[in-house]
């Protein structure tokens, strides 16, 4: 919401620059986000009067004006314009000023004759249309003072801040409300406005009659009647007070209500009286007109004035005459019975309306008005009668009329004002302060709370505009801000630190991420939104239960419609959009949680929400440098990878064979087991995934489940003894059939030479010419080593040939030499 | 004899002078100490001396064969410094020629500062605390003193999903029955759902993830966030003052100011938006801070004692207070990207800087 500070002077005195105010304003929790200065533009033009005009030499349709612009010399200036006549006043635009369209204005001959300035337009001057008269120069009135920065003249030096309201204080958003933090800060009194109704002979009651069907969404409907007013443009201050904060001007009448809708927060309707119907069989007290507030009937049609036909239902509240709804309550007026050039006779609303009602049917028509955005919020009760008094001054002061005397206002909802307990002591404890009791007694004062001592306790009496407080709470918070935030103590917490339950989960994620970054890895996040044809892309099998994604009921578009089951697709885009910039050394991980439907992991929700770690290895991997080269990654570095992540989170037990996810190439992907749960695939993507993300080389990735590790992994360690006698490396090369797999003749060495084998490593394995169609060679490096002695020749020999003829008898395996 | 040996030596020490090779030194070394070496056959002569001439020349002959050996194995030695100096000129490399770095991959922005956040609380003693992402109403908004229609309800701000059998859950029954879905919008319904599960005393942090309908330069519909709660039986505003004092200064360093000003949150009373200095003008007043020389990070406040009644808590016997952060903006608060967008883009030229 937008002030402006002169609106807010007549109000309240304060003596504080624009700046100043915002800055107390804002630490009173009404945060000023910009702070304009109306007038800025015009700096360097004021009120001049041309003297006299005499013809330009040079030119036909040029003259030459002495202006006097309230200085000793006059000053000399060439005109054009076909208006320009001696005595009128004009804004001058003087040496050195630049004006909103740009143009700066020099000491300049033109043809050949001095010009020391320039008349203006209001086009030039960039002024709002309601002051823009015909063509030519702007004609000011007679009545300005020579010489005055035009701004000035026009009221425009002022400074426009612009507010953000809390929802919790809708009291603030009118200037009166605003002048009453004001107060809370400065002290100062507040002025309010001064109604004096002049009212004519007739009862309001024989003109209309207020009924309230619906009490419990309208607690209180007042209303007045003004006769024989003449609509029309409202007067200059009237529309520039609105235009100062932004709002449209349209005439008087609703100029008024907008206005007072600005000074006291309290939205006024105004009907012509004559679009409402007769009451046509008569009220008893004889009233031509009957408000009716009610709920729409089901499918009850109503135009508003924006033109727009709604079909209502029994939710909604409407104004009603005598026969059909007129209004829509708290939120727009209706078409037919808008004020127009031709209207004499006004009603004028001033209600309150249940909040949560007005918000429900705003929002259920999609319509936000300033109207709604305050009944939704809360408006004052209180101030339904001076808004309305006000408001009917104002349309007899500015649009003639009388009013007709006294006002209706029927007022069923009525309630006690809000009392409170306040403890001074709690107050201080809930702080950390040590405020002294009369100082919070002042604070609530000046905030316009009624304060009533006794025993050392405080009654505080709510003022109708802050149905916000309703508890002891409210007011310490009331105290806290008025007091200063900044002034309340900083103190460390005196409790007890709670001793911190161990979280294996925390470890296992740390591990993991500290070494896939340690080996190559960039991290990624991805938003946990994609694209439903994600599981196609990845060519999931029909079946799989990761298709089953949660589907948002208002995504951003398609791209972000389902919740992600799997990170797989989001790496592959990441590896789509790096390639196609150009980067191809591509190696990311993401661990992120995924979204999965059925089954529960958490008592109360039916979505699993599991977290998963998942990488992609394409394009090159290495330096791409002399003596590093690119070289492209293969299923066995993904492998690696792998590996050291279930090594660092302590696996040992797990297999690893092959599986027949669609995502892989056939014969390039595994899954990793644990008895018999699967604790993540890799492998190499299948072509036609590639295809699908228009990657041009392979790629490989890795999905693993965080729970699963953190359910497994084991961390705990004891030391081993250093091995004391030395070890013997015996290699052995063997030939076998060439679908034997490495690591069955690997677990034969082991399981022969039991613990006297410490480790064997697969060196070389060979395919071609040396060896037999249809075999291979396999290269091990067989490490013996005993804990308990030296092992000698003749032992590691006889062991060496057992490992042998075991290979031989169990695989036909035979050595290479 | 005498003479002969002095010849010997003398001749031998000129001989070595002129040795270039190490093949040159042994075929001298045969030459004087070989079965027919020089220096072999006098000592083979000694036998036909006199006993009277034995004595001093075999002392000679040992002092000769010492100073040679001595002669041949410095000549030895000086001649592999100077092959091991050649060898190693001859190894010198192009020092400018690049480095064999081991690859290494760098931890994402967002998820570096929200570490960077979580290392400072847990020092203040806060433990990590989660919660689902998908989230009901009730924890989302309704735990936390937002009833229905509440603005921040609305539709355009909030994640809904698509019904899907909410229902099915044995605990569903009744009012949860009829809760939407929706993807939390801040990751404060943790603080209800730990509240839920803990006596007090409760410090807790929550790091993670939450949604909202915004997608522009300075919102992505995906965001982190760390949400804290502190619930003890005197927990105050001024203490929840200095926890955030500690962060902010520990976090953006000694000199940065810090202001607490009075805000609205629905389950925060007393409320606080806190602002700190300027990162870009140091409170001078520029582009990035509206020209205020402040910087919103925090919204922070008393914990409401309706939250309390929602988590069976007694607002007579314990307070406390709650604060949360975006971590993106926190994180842009350093790096100074002009679309947050990028955060999500994962291109490796972004990850890469940071």
């Amino acid at each position: 919401m937008n002030v402006t500070v002169n609106w807010l002077k007549t109000y309240i005195d304060f003596a504080l620059s624009p700046s100043e105010l915002a800055d107390r304003l804002t630490m009173l929790g009404i945060e000023v986000e910009s702070i304009k200065h109306l007038g800025a533009e015009l700096a360097g033009v004021v009120v001049g009067k041309v003297t006299t005009i005499k013809p330009h030499p040079n030119a036909d349709k040029l003259v030459l004006c002495q202006v006097d612009v309230g200085e000793a010399a006059a000053l000399q200036i060439v005109c054009g314009a076909p208006n320009v006549t001696a005595g009128m006043l004009a804004p001058v635009a003087t040496i050195g000023t630049e004006l909103p369209n740009g143009i700066t204005i020099k000491r300049a001959k033109l043809r050949g004759q001095e010009s020391q300035g320039m008349l203006c337009s209001e086009k030039e001057l960039g002024l709002a249309a309601q002051l823009a008269s015909a063509s030519g120069l702007m004609e000011l009135p007679p009545t300005m003072s020579i010489g005055m920065p035009l701004a000035q003249a026009l009221g425009l030096d002022d400074v426009v801040l612009e507010l953000e309201i809390t929802p919790n204080r809708p009291d603030c958003l009118s200037l009166i409300g605003v002048a009453r933090e004001i107060r809370a800060e400065t002290g100062n009194a507040l002025k309010l406005p001064q109604v004096n109704l002049q009212e004519d002979e007739t009862d309001i009651r024989e003109m209309t009659a207020v009924t309230i069907d619906a009490p419990e969404l309208c607690p209180r409907y007042a209303a007045r009647v003004i006769r024989g007013v003449k609509v029309g443009k409202s007067p200059a201050w009237l529309q520039q007070r609105l235009e100062s904060v932004g709002v449209g001007v349209i005439n008087n009448i609703v100029d008024v209500t907008n206005f007072v809708l600005m000074e006291y927060g309290q939205p006024l309707h105004a009907f012509d009286y004559h679009k409402l119907a007769d009451v046509k069989h008569g009220l008893a007290n004889g009233a031509l007109r009957r408000i009716v507030v009610r709920r729409a009937a089901e499918g009850e049609q109503l135009k508003t004035l924006d033109e727009v036909e709604h079909k209502l239902t029994s939710d909604m509240l409407v104004i009603a005459d005598a026969e059909k709804p007129v209004a829509l309550a708290g939120i727009m007026g209706g078409y037919d019975s808008e004020i127009t050039a031709a209207t004499c006779d006004v009603l004028l609303e001033s209600a309150y309306f249940q909040p949560s009602s007005i918000r429900a049917t705003a929002k259920a028509l999609g319509m936000n008005t300033e109207a709604s955005y305050r009944f939704e919020r809360g408006a004052d009760p209180g101030t339904v009668l001076p808004a309305l008094d006000r408001g009917a001054q104002l349309i007899a002061e500015l649009a003639g009329g009388t009013l007709c005397a006294g006002s209706v206002d029927v007022y069923p909802g009525q309630q006690p004002l809000v009392q409170l307990q306040l403890r001074p002591e709690r107050v201080n404890f809930v702080l950390g302060t040590a405020l002294e009791a009369t100082e919070m007694d002042a604070i609530l004062n000046r905030l316009g709370f009624h304060v009533k001592a006794t025993d050392g306790e405080y009654q505080v009496t709510v003022p109708t505009f802050r149905s916000d407080v309703t508890r002891e709470i409210d007011l310490i918070e009331e105290i806290a801000r008025v007091y200063g935030y900044d002034n309340i103590p900083t103190t460390l917490p005196r409790g007890d630190i709670p001793v911190p339950a161990p979280e294996p989960r925390t470890e296992v994620r740390k591990r993991i991420k500290h070494f896939l970054l340690a080996s190559g890895m960039m991290e990624a996040v991805n938003y946990s939104f994609c694209h439903p044809n994600c599981f196609e892309k990845i060519r999931l099998n029909k079946n799989n239960p990761l298709r089953e994604a949660l589907q948002l009921r208002n995504p951003l578009s398609p791209e972000m419609s389902i919740l992600r089951t799997t990170l797989l697709p989001s790496l592959l885009e990441n590896a789509q959009h790096n390639r196609n910039h150009q980067i191809d050394d591509i190696a990311l991980f993401e661990m992120s949680t995924v979204f999965l439907v059925g089954g529960t992991s958490r008592p109360d929700s039916p979505v699993k929400e599991p977290e998963r770690v998942a990488g992609i290895l394409a394009g090159e991997i290495g330096g791409g440098v002399y003596g590093n080269p690119y070289r492209c990654p293969d299923f066995f570095d993904i492998k690696g990878v792998v590996e050291g992540i279930l090594e660092v989170c302590g696996m040992t037990d797990y297999t690893i064979q092959q599986t027949a996810e669609p995502t892989f190439h056939p014969g390039r992907n595994a899954e990793v087991l644990l008895a018999d749960r699967r604790l993540g695939i890799f492998g190499e993507a299948h072509p036609r995934v590639l295809e699908n993300y228009a990657l041009p080389y392979k790629a490989y990735l890795f999905e693993f489940d965080v729970e699963a590790l953190v359910g497994t992994a084991e961390f705990s360690k004891r030391f081993e003894p250093i091995p004391i006698y030395p070890n013997v490396q015996r290699d052995l090369a063997i030939v076998v059939d060439a679908d034997v797999l490495s690591d069955i003749p690997m677990a034969l060495i082991y399981a022969t030479g039991g613990t006297l084998v410490e480790s064997v490593r697969l060196f070389d394995v060979y395919l071609g010419d040396q060896v037999p169609a249809g075999k291979k060679s396999l290269a091990y490096t067989i490490t013996y080593h005993s804990a308990t002695e030296t092992l000698t020749d003749k032992a590691v020999n006889a062991l060496h040939d057992r490992v042998v003829k075991r290979l031989n008898c169990e695989l036909g395996a035979e050595l290479r030499m | 004899m005498k003479a002969e040996l002095e010849a010997i030596q003398a001749e031998a020490l000129e001989a070595l002078k002129a040795v270039k090779t190490p093949d040159a030194l042994e075929s001298l070394r045969i030459t004087y100490f070989g079965r027919r070496g020089k220096l072999t056959d006098v000592m083979k002569g000694m036998g036909t001396l006199s006993k009277a001439e034995r004595p001093a020349i075999g002392k000679l002959a040992n002092e000769v064969r010492t100073t040679l050996t001595q002669a041949f194995e410095k000549a030895t030695e000086a001649l592999h410094h100077q092959q091991q100096a050649q060898q190693l000129e001859a190894e010198s490399v192009d020092i400018t020629l690049p480095g064999r770095k081991p690859a290494y991959g760098k931890a994402h922005p967002v998820m570096q500062t929200l570490e960077r956040i979580e290392a400072i609380f847990s020092q203040m003693g806060f433990q990590v605390a989660t919660g689902p992402e998908v989230e009901m109403e009730y924890y989302n908004f309704d735990a936390l003193n937002t009833p229905a229609d509440h603005p921040a309800r609305d539709l355009h701000d909030t994640f809904y999903l698509e019904a899907r059998g909410w229902k099915q859950h044995p605990q569903e029954e009744g009012e949860d029955a009829r809760s939407e879905r929706l993807l939390r919008t801040h990751t404060s319904p943790v603080q209800i759902r730990v509240m839920e599960n803990q006596k007090p005393p409760v410090r807790i942090i929550v790091p993670g993830k939450a949604y909202r309908v915004d997608y522009d330069v300075s919102h992505t519909p995906m965001f982190h966030q760390v949400e804290g709660l502190l619930v003890d039986t005197h927990a105050t505003f001024s203490e929840l003052k200095g926890v955030l004092a500690s962060f902010v200064r520990q976090m953006f360093g000694e000199q940065t100011q810090m202001r607490f000003r009075p805000h609205f949150f629905p389950f925060t009373e007393p409320s606080a938006e806190i602002d700190i200095s300027c990162t870009v003008c140091q409170g001078k007043g520029c582009r990035s801070c509206g020209h205020t020389g402040w910087i919103e990070i925090l919204g922070a406040g008393s914990v409401d004692p309706e939250v309390f009644h929602a988590v069976n808590y007694n607002p007579a016997e314990v307070t406390g207070f709650a604060f949360g952060m975006g971590v993106e903006r926190i994180a842009n608060l350093q790096f100074r990207i002009p679309d947050i967008r990028t955060f999500y883009e994962n291109d490796l030229r972004f990850l890469r800087q940071f």
